[in-house]
């Protein structure tokens, strides 16, 4: 008894310092037709090496992004076309950022640092489900890539490296 | 002129004998084959009944038996099927019941030795396991056996036995009703072998013999070219007794389709390298009825006529040196080759035969060279004590060379170390195929130890997909084991490959390729692979 309470402890302690340990996003949740927060934050390197470089890429219905630039990492942006044209504040929207990437910084391992940008949720998204934002944290010669997506019916928690995403609310 | 006319039938036959020794040999040497894959995979669990099955082996065989037993335990033969290189696909004719059911197949390889097994399957959900007969038939085996023995006794003491009639004794006749009896007996052996064989083939029992497809069967074997010059050769041997012209030609022959007969099929002639084993099998073949034919003849003359046994003494213990070191030469080669490592001498059923021999063989020699350099010489000159200990000694020879006789029967029975080697060598490969990517996992050898994978990714629509990265995952939950991850790198023939792994138990492994296909997709897809042990 005492073994498999021993072994479930350990299960816990695994389990939860492993999903602490992922690359998430601080809000999780959002509603459809708002501006939206990002802030993704990077507890560790990769396998104990610094963090060189953060890439996300933007998913579809993510429109107008704006990323915050990061005192010692060099901004980039990766511009094309949306799948179709959204509608912002009366005008329509065909294309703009798909991928932002902060790099050229050094995050060394046992450092803890937070990326933001900001976006609209486009309001045709669909509510209750989940969207998300795929990650690749480069290091020097190594990459840690946040970007498996559960499939339907999939548990979450048996990702190995599960992208960030938020559950996106109903239209307030 | 009559001399002559016999003289020229004699070359004749002799070059018919070598031509159908050449046309014997296949295109290409293969060993015994080894099923590789089977589609459904043993231990399958189908959602429908298949409409189709296949099975993929080392080499390409011809299938002989193809029965499909049901979950009642009702035999289904399987007779459409096509050859495509190593795969034979054979159409299910029906719409399979749910249950387990036993596709079991019979199949023959280069060599001339049939080889089965069976790949067990369930439609919709397990049933119990349908009987199916896999028990050894002794009584067959018994006499494929005593066939084979007889078959050597015609070859090499008949064949061998006219050979040192007509060219060692010169107008001798002592031991020639023995030497007219073995060939006879080689006659009756020889055809009735091939039946047999046609038996095995088929996996019938011996009640089958007289149906023409059993003979059929074994005749498109290669066991039916060594039965076919293995009658010309003792029809010659008979020849060579009967008229005085010509003798010595067909006496020739005839030891020449002995060693021919041989090399025709069998173990040691499929192994590879071909242009060395056959030869050399044939060597070993002529040598032998050379020195095991002289036997009894030259014991029954010193026996019956010292004074006349003399020359023929002299002439066999001249030559005799020569031949026994091409004999042994042979021999080692043919061993190397089959065995490879010392271990397999004890380790496997083959190496085994092969140490008895090797001791049968050291009493023969022993005695061989105590005739050769202790008694030829006084017998010869006329000593009568050391004649009578000559001739004792002859008998018992040809006694040891009959009980090799029985051990050599016995490897049609136990597939080579080298066969052994190659199935073992076989990879274990698996077809993971999923919505948006598959891949042909292949690892190299299929055993635990120390391995390499292979890897082919395609897109699900099989497509090219030139993927960024491909990671191989091994795991065994039912052993506590794993997940064993490596990276693949790409050596630059379409495949990926992950070198130095080490699959530390056999059995059912879940293998698992993560395939980045662009910086921020990833493709998991996996199935399970069984590694043998």
């Amino acid at each position: 008894m005492k073994k498999y309470l021993l072994a479930a402890g350990t299960l816990v302690v695994l389990g939860t310092s492993g999903a602490f340990a992922h690359v998430t996003l601080e809000t999780q949740e959002a509603a459809v037709g708002s501006t939206y927060k990002a802030v993704l934050r990077v507890p560790h390197g990769c396998d104990g090496k610094a963090t060189t470089a953060v890439r996300v890429q933007i998913p579809e219905g993510v429109i107008s992004v704006k990323p915050m630039p990061k005192p010692g990492w060099t901004l980039q942006v990766k511009k094309g076309k949306y799948e179709k044209s959204y509608q912002l504040y009366g005008q329509a929207v065909a294309s703009g950022v798909k991928e932002v990437d902060w790099s050229g910084g050094s995050l060394p391992d046992e450092f803890y640092d937070e990326f933001v940008f900001r976006g609209t949720l486009a309001a045709d998204l669909p509510a209750g489900e989940k969207l998300y934002f795929p990650v690749v944290q480069e290091c020097d010669g190594a990459a840690d890539r946040w970007i498996e997506i559960p499939a339907a019916g999939q548990d979450e928690d048996a990702l190995e490296y599960p992208a960030p995403g938020i559950k996106l609310l109903p239209k307030k | 002129m009559p001399g002559k006319h016999v003289n020229r039938l004699a070359v004749g036959l002799l070059a018919m004998l070598v031509l159908l020794a050449v046309i014997a040999v296949p295109g290409a040497a293969f060993a015994h084959a080894a099923l590789i894959t089977t589609d459904p995979g043993d231990g399958a669990v189908l959602a429908q009944s298949p409409t189709q099955f296949s099975l993929t082996f080392s080499e390409p065989v011809s299938p002989l038996v193809l029965t499909l037993v049901q979950p009642d335990g009702t035999p289904l033969q399987l007779t459409a099927f096509r050859l495509s290189d190593r795969m034979v696909e054979i159409d299910n004719p029906q719409t399979l019941k749910s249950g387990t059911h036993v596709l079991s197949w019979r199949v023959i390889s280069a060599d001339g030795h049939p080889v089965g097994g069976a790949v067990l399957f369930s439609v919709g959900a397990p049933s119990a396991r349908p009987a199916v007969n896999e028990a050894v038939d002794w009584d067959l085996r018994s006499a494929i056996w005593i066939g084979k023995v007889f078959l050597y006794i015609g070859l090499f003491l008949g064949g061998g036995g006219a050979f040192a009639l007509a060219w060692l004794a010169q107008g001798g006749h002592s031991g020639q009703r023995f030497v007219i009896a073995a060939i006879l007996c080689g006659l009756v052996a020889t055809p009735l072998s091939l039946g047999l064989q046609g038996l095995d083939a088929l996996g019938a029992p011996l009640a089958r013999l007289a149906q023409p497809v059993v003979w059929q069967t074994a005749l498109d074997t290669s066991f039916g070219w060594t039965v076919l010059i293995a009658l010309v050769a003792l029809g010659l041997g008979l020849l060579s007794l009967a008229g005085r012209s010509g003798a010595k030609l067909f006496a020739l022959a005839g030891l020449t389709g002995a060693g021919a007969a041989l090399a025709a099929s069998g173990h040691a002639s499929a192994a590879e390298p071909q242009w060395l084993t056959r030869p050399m099998v044939f060597l070993h073949g002529a040598g032998i009825a050379f020195w095991a034919g002289a036997l009894v003849p030259l014991g029954l003359a010193v026996r019956r006529q010292p004074a006349k046994a003399g020359s023929f003494l002299r002439r066999f213990s001249r030559a005799i040196p020569f031949v026994a070191a091409v004999l042994a030469a042979a021999g080692i080669v043919l061993a190397v080759i089959q065995v490879q490592t010392p271990a397999a001498l004890v380790g496997t059923a083959y190496g085994q035969l092969l140490l008895v021999k090797l001791v049968l063989l050291v009493f023969l020699f022993t005695l061989a060279a105590v005739n050769r350099w202790k008694l030829t010489a006084p017998a010869e000159a006329g000593e009568t004590e050391v004649q009578r200990r000559l001739v004792r000694s002859i008998g018992i020879e040809t006694l040891i060379v009959l009980a090799i006789f029985g051990v050599a029967a016995g490897w049609r029975f136990t597939p080579p170390p080298r066969a052994l080697a190659i199935a073992a060598a076989q990879p274990a490969s698996v077809h993971i195929h999923a919505l948006k990517a598959m891949a042909d996992l292949s690892i190299t050898p299929g055993h635990a130890g120390p391995v390499a994978a292979s890897m082919v990714i395609m897109t699900g629509d099989f497509g090219p997909l030139d993927a960024r990265e491909v990671t191989l995952v091994l795991s065994k939950p039912d052993s506590g084991i794993g997940p064993i991850k490596r990276s693949a790198t790409k050596p630059g023939d379409g495949s990926w490959r992950v070198e130095g792994l080490i699959i530390p138990v056999p059995g059912r492994w879940m293998a698992r390729i993560d395939i980045l296909v662009s910086d921020f997709e990833m493709v998991k897809i996996q199935a399970p692979i069984d590694i043998r042990p």
